[in-house]
């Protein structure tokens, strides 16, 4: 059972960090980053990249993917945001689609198709804690991602970046009225995210592995987490993305933590990975049209 | 396709036609000619996804599921049950079209991003339904040996055959799409993407609109996923798959969102891309998708739209004027309006605090209250765009609480908006003709009945120029109303408020940005309005304009009615000099 938890955390911190990248650039410019997915990806494989040249363990490697990861944002944001930025937000909802393709089939001509793995962020294998078995992994993911949560909440409340980066998402026009440079604020909200999203790839790629085609299914977590957290909210879409990683894994180990379940008729069918995101997919659904604010309610007002 | 023949523009258009002849004709080994069938399949899809996501705007990412639902109904029904091609093909149509309609009552009212994120959900769930459903749909691996298009015992062949069938339903698809998007009614969907709330204030019912983009980018769908499996004699979740989805946003983008010729455009470059591109090897997906990104940012009109611009067309020459039908006069009751107690708060702010008040047949009243007031407000309830929590509006005798907007505006009740909210691609006369649409008679059998141009627009423009004529523009009514001037685009928002026939007009601001002279000129036709029956409440700031013009005035204050008399009386009252304080000295 706590196995399940921890392992359930650990996705869901991963998530966490994707859908925090989704939900400051959706609150800084009002648009959907549909590459957020593909972020982690390429992520990912920068990891496997730096992997295949360093042999050092993840935790190492980890600021030069965000590194890279920050400059690739900041690309983004150059092709994909600013020659749209007085076009209706649906626009760069397809040009972010567009660097999505971009993204995918580049790693799918560096890197080929096959699943790879990225370094772990320590070691391997498994450690015994307080008389249960878990991966090492694991509870590196929860540390690592929960370092960077906290760093994140550091930067925007008790930094001038963050006021500024604040004052933008809250306020565009006024914002740049009283002398932010907006541009450059949007800019780093574009590298924050990205940096985000790929150390969830660097993170994600180890256990999970990581191919060319990951994205989509990543950017719909995303996008789930930020819905049922409450449109723009940051804590929400954290505690969205952990609701979601605790369903996807829960629902699959039931039988092993209710061994009852295992011998009811179809069991295997119905507690697989499949249903989970059916279901998650429909209770999606449900929350958009019975309470499209979210669980937690919506942070941004929409504009009329 | 017909309509931009009669524009003018037949030399582009013809050499265009010729070469998409040309092409098959010229690259003729049997893998051409699949790849050019293909093409018509995604034009068809194309075609389709144009009324959602073109015309209604909406972002709408189940188009890829409807195809895929498609496919598989023609391949379960074909492969398993051994049906043709007129079981198999309605079928595959209907499916979607039922699913579209199921999903459509929760998710069309979602906005953008949700509406996108729902229908995502909704096609991902299709897509694991389908990998579950194995014994039907044979899961991963999908259903070999899926017939060709067999009518009647008679099987067509691929090759040639099979590519001017795919390309029959295109011209086909692509002559009911004109129909319906060419006319009056087109016109209502171009005033519905631009502004939903004014198209609701002209009486257009877009819940209505909305559901049937949905229902015929299904019903394309169904029919392209029908021909794909037909074509590919296997059909497999490939189909489902969101780049599916993808490829036909892409292609619209590429091609233009509301073009038939965009649609065609962007299928046949698209799906001819891959190929061109083979030398790339490994890389030539990255060029689809640096094509895509180059075109959203360089030519979001598309190639079609990039295309117009440079050979613009000639203008049109304006219609002879026509007078508008009498309408059936409302039974005189008096008051016209009556406004009783009426309360609207957005969170904790008191928009509107109690307001009664009641206008006479024939008056001319205004409404003034500094910024904040509840004057908008009061007039966006009255009018059915936002819903009262308490009180009641009656209007003619009858409530109107509860109603929608274009209900009421159908009922003769008009307004014009503080923030012009015109259409500027159009010209003066079309964005007054639209008005016409709910009275005109402009519908969707109305549309795809027509012989030649839709009587009903040639109709509606004649009245709009009438309308026009009397509110005083000449010439510049044929040009698009973005490059009008401001005093001018406030007069052709007027004209389309005329265009309902209203017993009661609104005016939200109709002097603000106006020139001296241009007040005066307006201040006259307010009279004559007025002179030929119409009641008006007008929402001003500018008491010179108001104060001859105005029967007797109200004042709001934090949304309740602080004074209510003659012009005079008003202006000399101490609570309205109280609530304005220091500005009404700059104003007056």
């Amino acid at each position: 059972m706590l196995q399940v938890l921890v392992n359930s955390l650990a996705l869901g911190s991963a998530y966490a960090l994707l859908a925090l990248g989704f939900v400051l650039i959706l609150n800084a410019v009002n648009a959907v980053n549909f590459a957020q997915g593909d972020l982690v990806m390429a992520g990912g494989f920068v990891a496997v990249a730096f992997g295949m040249l360093l042999p050092v363990p993840g935790i190492v490697l980890l600021p030069l993917v965000l590194v890279v990861m920050a400059l690739i944002g900041r690309a983004l944001a150059a092709v994909a945001y600013f020659p749209l930025k007085s076009r209706p937000p649906v626009s760069v909802f397809i040009s972010t689609i567009a660097v999505g393709i971009i993204l995918q089939n580049l790693a799918n001509a560096l890197f080929g198709a096959e699943p790879r793995a990225a370094p772990p962020l320590f070691a391997g294998g498994l450690v015994e804690l307080g008389g249960i078995v878990v991966s090492r992994q694991a509870l590196a993911i929860i540390a690592v991602a929960a370092v960077m949560i906290a760093a994140q909440y550091v930067l925007f409340q008790r930094t001038a970046l963050g006021r500024r980066l604040r004052a933008t998402a809250q306020d565009r026009e006024m914002a740049e009225a009283l002398g932010i440079r907006v541009n450059h604020v949007i800019a780093a909200t574009f590298a924050i995210a990205a940096a985000y999203a790929g150390a969830a790839g660097l993170l994600l790629a180890n256990t999970f592995f990581v191919t060319p085609t990951d994205g989509g299914n990543y950017i719909l977590k995303a996008y789930i987490a930020v819905v049922i957290g409450g449109w723009g909210s940051v804590p929400g879409a954290v505690v969205g993305a952990l609701l979601i990683a605790l369903f996807e894994v829960m629902l699959p180990s039931l039988p092993l933590i209710v061994p009852g379940l295992a011998g009811l008729p179809g069991a295997s069918w119905l507690f697989s990975q499949t249903i989970a995101t059916i279901l998650l997919y429909l209770m999606l659904l449900v929350v958009l049209v019975v309470r499209p604010q979210g669980l937690f309610g919506e942070a941004v007002q929409r504009r009329a | 396709m017909i309509a931009t023949l009669q524009n003018g523009r037949h030399g582009p258009l013809a050499l265009g036609a010729l070469l998409l002849v040309a092409w098959p004709l010229v690259f003729s080994t049997p893998y051409d000619l699949r790849v050019f069938t293909l093409a018509g399949i995604y034009a068809l899809l194309v075609l389709g996804y144009q009324f959602v996501f073109g015309h209604a705007g909406a972002l709408a990412l189940t188009q890829g599921a409807f195809f895929g639902l498609g496919a598989y109904v023609t391949g379960i029904l074909g492969a398993r049950y051994g049906q043709g091609f007129l079981v198999t093909f309605p079928l595959s149509i209907a499916l979607p079209v039922l699913l579209a309609a199921v999903v459509a009552a929760p998710v069309l009212r979602l906005e953008t991003h949700y509406f996108a994120l729902a229908t995502l959900g909704i096609a991902q769930v299709l897509l694991l339904v389908c990998l579950l459903a194995e014994p039907l749909t044979g899961g991963a691996n999908g259903i070999p040996g899926v017939p060709g298009v067999e009518i009647l015992g008679l099987s067509l062949p691929r090759g040639w055959p099979l590519l001017l069938f795919v390309w029959a339903w295109v011209i086909a698809g692509a002559f009911v799409a004109q129909r319906i998007t060419g006319g009056l009614y087109g016109k209502a969907f171009q005033l519905m993407r631009a502004s939903a709330t004014a198209a609701q204030c002209v009486g257009i019912d877009i819940a209505r609109l909305r559901l049937r983009t949905f229902l015929f980018s299904a019903a394309y769908a169904g029919a392209a996923g029908a021909l794909f499996v037909h074509t590919l004699r296997v059909v497999s979740p490939e189909a489902l798959e969101f780049h599916v989805m993808v490829a036909v946003l892409a292609m619209t983008v590429v091609g233009g969102r509301t073009r038939i010729a965009g649609a065609i455009v962007g299928a046949v470059l698209l799906v001819h891309l891959p190929e061109w591109f083979r030398f790339l090897e490994s890389y030539y997906l990255i060029a689809y998708g640096v094509a895509l990104l180059a075109m959203i940012v360089l030519a979001p009109d598309g190639l079609v739209g990039e295309l117009e611009r440079r050979w613009p067309q000639a203008p049109e020459t304006l219609p002879t004027a026509e007078p508008l039908p009498p309408r059936s006069k409302l039974i005189p009751r008096e008051p016209l309006l009556a406004v009783s107690d009426l309360r609207k708060r957005f969170g904790g702010v008191r928009a509107v605090d109690g307001v009664s008040l009641a206008l006479k047949r024939g008056e001319i009243v205004g409404l003034i209250g500094p910024n904040g007031s509840g004057k908008t407000t009061l007039i966006n309830v009255i009018t059915g765009l936002l819903q009262a929590e308490n009180g009641a509006v009656r209007f003619a005798g009858e409530p109107l609480g509860g109603l929608r907007p274009d209900t009421i505006a159908r009922r003769g009740l008009a307004r014009t908006f503080q923030n012009l909210d015109l259409v500027d691609e159009l010209t003066a006369i079309d964005n007054v003709a639209v008005a016409r649409a709910a009275f005109e008679g402009a519908g969707l059998r109305q549309a795809l009945l027509a012989v030649g141009r839709d009587p009903t627009l040639e109709r509606a423009r004649r009245q709009a120029r009438f309308l026009l004529e009397r509110i005083g523009l000449g010439e510049e009514m044929g040009r698009p109303c973005g490059d009008l001037p401001h005093g001018t685009r406030r007069r052709v928002e007027i004209a389309r408020a005329l265009a309902l026939q209203p017993s009661l007009l609104l005016l939200d601001e109709p002097a603000a940005g106006l020139s001296e002279s241009e007040q005066a000129d307006l201040a006259r036709r307010v009279e004559i309005l007025r002179d030929d029956g119409i009641t008006m409440l007008i929402v001003e700031h500018n008491m010179p304009f108001l104060m001859p013009l105005a029967d007797r005035l109200i004042c709001l204050n934090v949304g309740r009615v602080i004074a209510n008399g003659t012009p005079e009386e008003v202006q000399a009252d101490p609570r309205v000099i109280e609530a304005y304080l220091g500005r009404r000295g700059e104003q007056a």
